[in-house]
């Protein structure tokens, strides 16, 4: 029997690094040939298309990176603290990498690509579900946390997009203002 | 005949600024340009550069949108209420498409970040430019009474210059509606 010679998710991490760097539109199948050694044929035959390898790569960064994150606002203890640590958390990677994989493909696709759109709002609404059920954590009353939360999320695509050319003193300044404003 | 001859410079970088804006800069090849200006390929190379285009287009871009659009902005009288139709706007040229996409600024600054110095330096005049904007507003707000926090200006200027980037996301996913309600919401938060 014929056993699977490359794994699929190392493609995938590759994509995600290809494509967040270059731009979807920017990167071509044969890149992700060359930068994977998996050709394309056996591409084409696991993910179908191009767009298959970024539906992918969309539900591998959800599941491999962005769960601890998220499951930061479950911790217990101070609210600010909590909130800005989750903000902090996509800020602090590798300068190619900052920031978050589907605020970027979402703003680079979003408008044209039916299933990076609803990927990308599934993904937000999870967020703001988990940025709700904190304040509700905290005493603030049903109505409250659904209307804070809607601006917390605000307050996580800017930080993703302005955020990204902020320097670490900014940022610091910028996420302590927003977050104060809005609680 | 020769290919490229028979635009001028200014129609070609208001025909490279609109595929700019639709698809961002990693996007856009040589050959979609090389078609969509009809120029050849090697004068693309040898005598512009995508590059070059593309900093010209940011240019134009400013110029033509957001530069009359924060004129008409500083010179308005209605404190918060001018702000809020300024955003109000921001949401209509999005939704109806009298802008093809998100502020080609913004965009920028998401795709290409710290890559290119001459980007950087152009997007950070764009949001000192806003920011200064928003600011000359409030301190009318402040006179007309509707702030009652002076020293806390600059802080509101920059937290609300935000709108621009979170509309650049949710305008994808949310009806006109919400997001002019979310302008209402992030307005009541600096009162």
């Amino acid at each position: 029997m014929r056993y699977k010679e490359y794994n699929i998710n190392k493609v995938l991490e590759k994509s995600i690094t290809l494509f967040w760097q270059k731009g979807y539109n920017g990167c071509s199948i044969n890149e992700i040939v060359l930068e994977t050694g998996v050709n394309r044929f056996s591409l084409y035959h696991e993910f179908k298309n191009k767009e298959g390898i970024l539906d992918a790569s969309l539900d591998l960064y959800r599941d491999r990176y962005c769960d601890d994150k998220l499951s930061l606002l479950k911790a217990e203890g101070n609210l600010f603290e909590t909130l800005k640590n989750f903000y902090m958390s996509f800020l602090e990677q590798k300068i190619y990498m900052s920031g978050c994989y589907f605020i970027h493909i979402g703003t680079e696709l979003a408008d044209t690509n039916e299933k990076v759109k609803n990927s990308l709002n599934e993904y937000l609404k999870e967020i703001q579900c988990l940025l709700s059920s904190l304040l509700i954590q905290n005493k603030y009353s049903f109505k409250d946390a659904e209307f804070k939360a809607r601006h917390l999320l605000g307050l996580f695509c800017t930080s993703m997009s302005l955020g990204l050319i902020h320097t670490s003193e900014e940022r610091n300044k910028y996420l302590t203002n927003g977050i104060n404003l809005i609680l | 005949m020769s290919r490229g001859l028979d635009s001028t410079y200014p129609e070609l970088i208001e025909k490279a600024q609109e595929i700019f804006w639709l698809r961002g800069y990693k996007g856009v090849s040589v050959k979609d340009l090389s078609e969509h200006l009809n120029v050849g390929e090697t004068i693309l190379y040898n005598k512009y550069s995508k590059d070059s285009l593309f900093l010209d287009s940011l240019d134009y871009y400013t110029n033509t949108y957001t530069g009359p659009f924060l004129n008409l902005l500083r010179e308005t009288t209605g404190g918060l209420d001018s702000l809020r139709s300024f955003f109000y706007d921001l949401v209509d040229a999005l939704i109806n498409k009298t802008f093809p996409r998100s502020c080609l600024v913004v965009n920028t600054v998401v795709e290409l970040r710290n890559e290119n110095s001459e980007v950087i330096k152009r997007y950070k005049a764009y949001l000192k430019e806003f920011k200064e904007s928003i600011v000359i507003v409030l301190d009318k707000a402040y006179d007309m009474e509707q702030i009652k926090h002076k020293d806390k200006i600059a802080i509101y200027a920059e937290f609300l210059m935000g709108i621009v980037f979170t509309m650049g996301i949710f305008y994808k996913l949310k009806p006109a509606e919400e997001l002019r309600q979310y302008i209402d919401e992030q307005l009541s938060f600096i009162r």
